[in-house]
Formats: C-alpha cells, sequence, structure tokens
C-alpha cells in the first residue's frame, strides 16, 4: 500500500517534469512562437495551455502582445503650399502576428527602426498632400486635422500589417509647431490684431456711450416736450375758464378797463419805483396851500 | 514501510557476526525510519503550504483576475473579483493579478508651456519681461497653435492660414475603468520585488496617456480662437476629454479619463503689451459705457423723475390709452413737474383772478352806477395812495409859473442796495 502511495507521488513528479517539458503557457498579455529545429513553424495568439515537442525539437518564443507607443522625435516636414511645418507624431502599436513579426522583425528595437522609416514616409506623403490652411483655419469647418491624422493611420496601418505583422492601434500628431522664424511673423499678425481689436473696442465703447447720451437727450427733449404741450393745454384750460368770468366783465367795459388799469398800476410800482409827482396833482395840491373848501348847503 | 524493511533487515539468521549486523542494521533502520518520518512531515508541509499559497488578498481599491493556464478564467462578470480572501489553484495553474482600479491619478501635462530656465524663475517680473526672447524655439519651447478669428482673413498678404499661438497647461486625472481590457492591451513593465504595483503600472503607461492627451490638446485647439480659450475655461478641456476617451476606448486601454483640467493658459509674453492694452482698452470701454448709462439716468431723472423711462414707453406707445397716461403724470418729477405745475398754478390763478374780478365789478356796479364819479375817484384815490406806501422814493416838484413849460430834469441816483420791500420782511 505504501510502496503504491510512493510510486505515484514519484509518477507525479515526473509527470510533471514531462508536461514541463512538452507544454507551455500563454498568458493573455503574450503571444507565442514555436520553432521547430530552429526554423519558426507556429504562431500562437489564442491564451492557454499548448503541447510541444521537448527542447531540442521544438523551443517557444515569447512576445509581449500589450499596446506599446512609440513616437518619432519632432521633425520637420512641409505643406502642400510648402509651408515649414513641425510635428511629432506617436504611433501606438502591438505585434499582431507572432510568425511574421518574428521572420521580419524580430526585436522591439529593430520594429521602432521599421516603425519611424515608415512612419516618415507616411508622415511626408499625407502632410505634403494637404494645405498648412487644413491643419489650422479660421474658418472651424474647414480644419481637417483630424482627417488628416486618420489618413496618416490609414497609409501605414496596411503595409505595416502585411509586412511586419504589426498591428497599428492608433496614431496621432502630439506636437504641432511651426518653425522658429515663421514664429516671429505669428506674434506680428497676433499684434495687429490685437491692436485692431483695442481700437475697435474703443471706437464700440465710445459709440455705446454717446448711443446712450444721444438717446437720453432725445428722450429728454421729447419728455419735456410732453410736458410743455401737457402744460400748454393746462394753461388753456386755464384761460378757457377765466374767459367765462370776462363775460360779466361785459356789463360795463369800461369801468372794467378803468379797475383793470388800477389794479396793474399797483403791481408796476409796487416795487424799486420812484415816482415824481407834480404839486399839482393830488392830493399834493395840498402842500401849496390850505384848500378852499366850504360845506354844500 | 518502515516494518518491511525491518523484516527484511532481520530475515538473515547470524551468529556474533550476525549479532553486530544486526546491531547495526537495527541503527540503521532506525535512522531510515526517522528519516522517512521527516521526510513524510516535510512533504506533508510542502503541500499544505503548496496550497496555502493559493490564498490571496484583494484590497478594497483593487479588482483581481485569475489566469487559468494563462487564460482569464471565468464567464461575464464572474471573470473580476472584488476585494477579500481568495483562493486559486496555487502555481502553476493560476495566476492571480491584482489591479489597483479604485485608484485615481493625476497627470500634469506642461509641454504646452513656453521654457524658462529654473533661474530665470528668480528674478523679478519685470526683467523677466525684458528677456523674453523674440521667437520661439519648436524645440525648447512648447505652444499651442490656435485659430484666429474669422474676420482676420482678409487682411491681404496673407496665405489663408492665419493661426496664432497660445501657451497651455493641463492636468489628467484618470483611473483603470476596466481591469481585464487594461491587463490585456495596456503594456506595463514587469514588476521587480520591493516595487508597488501601482507605481509600477502609474509610470508605465505614462507614455502612453501623454502622447493620447497632447494629441487630444493639440486636435481640440485648433478649433478655438485665442479669445476662447483664454476665457472660456470650462468647453475646452471638455473637448479633449471626450478626444481623449475616444482614443482610449478605441484602442481598449481599459483606462477612464475622471477629469481634464486647463490649469494655465496664456497668450505669448512676445505679445504681452498689446494683450494687456487690449484688456485695459476694454475696460476703459466699459467703463465709458457706464458712464453714458449714469449720465442718461441722471438726465432722465432731472426731467422727470423715476417713472421717465416708463413714462417715456407710454407716450411712445400708441395703443395706450389717455387713462394711462393720466395715471403717470401725477407721479412726476423734475422739469417736466414744474412746467406741469406751473401751467396748473397758472391755471388757478388766471381762473380765480378772473373770478375775483368778475365778482369785485359786479359788487362795485351798482355803486358806480348810481354815483359813478365818486366811485371812480375813491377807487383812484385807494390806489394811489396804496401806491405812495409801497414805492421806496417819493418826489415832489412844484412847477414855477415862470418855468412853466420848462423841462424839468432830475438825474436820480438809483439805490442798487434798495430792496424792494417783500424782501426786507
Amino acid at each position: 500500500m505504501k510502496n503504491i502511495a510512493i510510486t505515484i507521488f514519484i509518477i507525479l513528479i515526473v509527470a510533471i517534469m514531462v508536461l514541463y517539458f512538452v507544454s507551455f503557457q500563454v498568458r493573455e498579455i503574450e503571444s507565442a512562437l514555436v520553432t521547430t529545429f530552429g526554423k519558426p513553424t507556429r504562431g500562437i495568439t489564442e491564451p492557454g495551455w499548448y503541447f510541444k515537442w521537448p527542447a531540442p525539437i521544438e523551443q517557444v518564443y515569447k512576445f509581449d502582445s500589450r499596446m506599446r507607443v512609440f513616437e518619432a522625435d519632432l521633425g520637420e516636414t512641409t505643406t502642400k503650399g510648402a509651408v515649414p511645418i513641425i510635428v511629432n507624431t506617436y504611433v501606438v502599436w502591438k505585434i499582431a502576428e507572432p510568425l511574421m513579426f518574428f521572420n521580419a522583425v524580430g526585436t522591439i528595437k529593430e520594429a521602432e527602426n521599421k516603425l519611424l522609416s515608415q512612419l516618415s514616409d507616411t508622415q511626408n506623403k499625407i502632410i505634403g498632400g494637404h494645405d498648412f490652411a487644413e491643419f489650422v483655419n479660421s474658418n472651424p469647418s474647414k480644419i481637417k486635422f483630424e482627417e488628416i491624422q486618420n489618413e496618416m493611420l490609414a497609409d501605414l496601418k496596411q503595409p505595416v500589417r502585411a509586412n511586419y505583422g504589426i498591428e497599428i492601434k492608433t496614431l496621432g500628431i502630439k506636437q504641432l509647431k511651426i518653425s522658429e522664424e515663421v514664429s516671429k511673423d505669428v506674434f506680428e499678425r497676433m499684434r495687429a490684431e490685437r491692436n485692431r481689436k483695442t481700437e475697435a473696442t474703443i471706437a464700440e465703447g465710445n459709440a455705446e456711450a454717446t448711443r446712450i447720451k444721444t438717446d437720453a437727450d432725445s428722450k429728454k427733449t421729447e419728455l419735456l416736450a410732453a410736458a410743455e404741450a401737457r402744460a400748454k393745454a393746462i394753461r388753456a384750460e386755464g384761460d378757457a375758464e377765466a374767459a367765462k368770468y370776462y363775460k360779466l366783465l361785459e356789463e360795463d367795459p369800461d369801468f372794467a378797463i378803468f379797475l383793470r388799469n388800477i389794479d396793474a398800476l399797483k403791481k408796476f410800482l409796487e416795487k424799486r419805483s420812484t415816482i415824481v409827482f407834480s404839486t399839482d396833482t393830488e392830493p399834493f395840491e395840498l402842500l401849496k396851500g390850505m384848500p378852499n373848501i366850504k360845506p354844500k348847503k | 514501510m518502515t516494518d518491511d524493511n525491518n523484516k527484511h533487515l532481520i530475515q538473515p539468521p547470524g551468529k556474533a557476526a550476525g549479532d553486530e549486523l544486526d546491531a547495526a542494521g537495527k541503527s540503521l533502520s532506525e535512522a531510515l525510519r526517522i528519516s522517512f518520518i521527516v521526510l513524510k512531515i516535510i512533504m506533508i508541509v510542502l503541500i499544505v503550504v503548496f496550497l496555502a499559497s493559493g490564498f490571496r488578498t484583494v484590497e478594497p481599491d483593487e479588482q483581481a483576475l485569475v489566469l487559468r493556464f494563462g487564460k482569464i478564467c471565468g464567464i461575464g462578470e464572474n471573470r473580476i473579483l472584488g476585494p477579500g480572501l481568495k483562493w486559486v489553484f496555487p502555481y502553476p495553474i493560476d495566476k492571480i493579478v491584482k489591479i489597483p482600479v479604485a485608484k485615481k491619478l493625476n497627470l500634469p501635462v506642461d509641454s504646452f508651456w513656453y521654457y524658462q530656465r529654473p533661474d530665470e524663475l528668480l528674478l523679478s517680473p519685470e526683467v523677466r519681461k525684458s528677456r523674453v526672447p523674440a521667437t520661439l524655439n519648436p524645440i525648447r519651447e512648447g505652444y499651442c497653435i490656435i485659430r484666429s478669428e474669422e474676420q482676420s482673413q482678409t487682411i491681404p498678404g496673407l496665405t489663408g492660414s492665419d493661426y496664432h499661438i497660445v501657451h497651455c497647461k493641463w492636468q489628467l486625472t484618470y483611473q483603470i475603468g476596466d481591469p481585464e481590457r487594461f491587463f490585456k492591451n495596456t503594456y506595463t513593465d514587469d514588476t521587480s520585488p520591493g516595487q508597488n504595483y501601482a507605481d509600477v503600472i502609474e509610470k508605465s503607461i505614462r507614455p502612453l496617456l501623454e502622447d493620447l492627451f497632447e494629441d487630444a490638446v493639440v486636435t481640440a485647439m485648433v478649433n478655438y480662437t485665442i479669445d476662447e480659450a483664454i476665457s472660456s475655461q470650462d468647453r475646452i478641456p471638455k473637448h479633449v476629454k471626450k478626444l481623449l476617451q475616444e482614443k482610449l476606448d478605441h484602442i481598449e486601454s481599459g483606462i477612464a479619463v475622471v477629469s481634464v483640467q486647463l490649469t494655465d493658459i496664456t497668450w505669448p509674453r512676445q505679445v504681452d503689451r498689446a494683450f494687456l492694452a487690449s484688456i485695459k482698452a476694454s475696460q476703459d470701454s466699459q467703463k465709458t459705457i457706464s458712464e453714458a448709462k449714469g449720465y442718461a439716468e441722471n438726465t432722465l431723472n432731472e426731467v422727470a423723475g423715476p417713472v421717465a423711462a416708463q413714462l417715456f414707453e407710454t407716450l411712445k406707445n400708441e395703443t395706450t390709452g389717455e387713462e394711462e397716461k393720466e395715471l403717470l403724470w401725477p407721479q412726476l418729477a423734475g422739469q417736466a413737474q414744474e412746467k406741469i405745475a406751473g401751467a396748473r398754478a397758472y391755471r388757478t390763478k388766471v381762473v380765480e383772478t378772473a373770478k375775483a374780478n368778475a365778482e369785485y365789478l359786479q359788487k362795485l356796479l351798482p355803486e358806480y352806477r348810481k354815483r359813478p364819479e365818486l366811485v371812480v375817484q375813491k377807487i383812484y384815490q385807494d390806489a394811489i395812495e396804496y401806491i405812495l406806501n409801497n414805492v421806496d422814493e417819493k418826489i415832489i416838484i412844484q412847477p414855477d409859473a415862470g418855468i412853466k413849460g420848462r423841462e424839468i430834469r432830475l438825474l436820480l441816483n438809483k439805490d442798487q442796495t434798495l430792496k424792494p420791500k417783500s424782501e426786507e420782511k
């Protein structure tokens, strides 16, 4: 019984050791390549547990199948209109076909070299096919920046996959710049535009202020005119009402005029006046002498 | 099995030499027995340790995946393990991968900011301003190209693609949104002993995130003008966030953008003066306008008081009835009110005077008709008396018979200090 136990144990250990030599795991983050006598024969991209012939016959090479990022250096190229432009492009890529990758490229370093040359071809081709005005434009609907990036992706994707077994997940321009000399012109332009804006702001402000003031003045005039009209109407009402009483004066116009004149005289001479009388005028006659009056009989 | 061995050793019959052999065999068998026991214990311990090594703790801020023979095991939601103590088959069958999903990570991006030498930061702002280079070196200086405003396209001598430059600083906050996608697709360095996996992740994905993020910034910014960029500090980060998340989803990175912040944005230092002047102009302009508004308010107030605007509208509106207008007139103030008040006073006075005169005449008429001369004289005398009482200076001259007909000239020094009687009171 005990012999059986030890036998099973030994068999187990031997089995595990044999399995270790004839099988291998491919993890989710890997892809693998099996070589038979040094010649690549199988590419494995699905994770799982696989068998193989032991070591000298078949050998397994594993590749990391996750996305990697590669960026080219800042490079100057020219647009369709021969305008220099400086772009920095990056590529997100992964090993899609280990067999092809192993045959055509081999290492990550080499893959980056291949990507770089392919990328600069694509960059020159696609950017050279577009005007600068399609990268940035004062009219937003004319900006084709995203389309240009997609075009570059489309141009790069297929050949890289077919030739190197590399899949390009995405591509983009992470820096978009202009040459140093051009930056001076841009500043000049920005300054000019800002100055124009400043002037426009001042002019608009003044115009607005003037409009507000004029508006107020004209409102004032209109309001005063309206008030004046109203006042006139009120005065007219008064005159009309007073006219009713004038009728009563018609009973004796001469006397009425006399009374009015007396009133006027009183009013005129009320203030700051100097008056010169002759002693012939009543009651100053009295100053000349006693009056000659006798009682009436 | 030790018993078996013992039997076997005891089997050979022996005499003296056999006894010696027997003693040696005994001690050998004893040693073997002990070593087998030790071996057994070691084996049991090893098996226990082996099985116990399958226990793993998933921390509260983590989620875990189990790789069975390299393949993620489980279906649907079971593929991802939440926090807690977990048991998996030990190596080499299962492998547990813990991913910190709850942790929010920050990534500041300064690559669109202008270059400043460290020693420059110590200088005063004035000195720094005077040292601004006239041009931007594309390798050293960071900036974004943004579109210019549409109307400026009409300026002659330009290529039609007019653009501006702006400097900006950003901050990205992200977390791992989908651990499975993240693990499968996004490259991370291997963790060497002593390293925190979360730190390794942060360091490994930084280049990828930076590239995608800068791409999103560059792509978004070309759509805005400098005024939009500087003023609307919310719309652009939202745009960048959307672009970035789209890219991250497209490449199935499993990374989720928590927030994108535009931490700083400015126009190039080279054009600082023009921009400051522009800001000042717009402030001045605002001031001019508000002064004008003040003037307008004052003017209308002086004219008609607080109801001025309402009154004006009512007057202008032809549909409003007279009654409505009538309601507003009494609320008037200011000059308009004065005018109307004056008119009212005039009306009252005119009517009252006419009335008084009429009544006076009516009262006097009967008497006048009876004795016209006396009445007239009486009134006349009363008037003269009244006048003489009120007049400031009175001069009485006696015309001489000899100089009759001669003109009398009097120079009257008008006394300026002389005040009307009413005011003296």
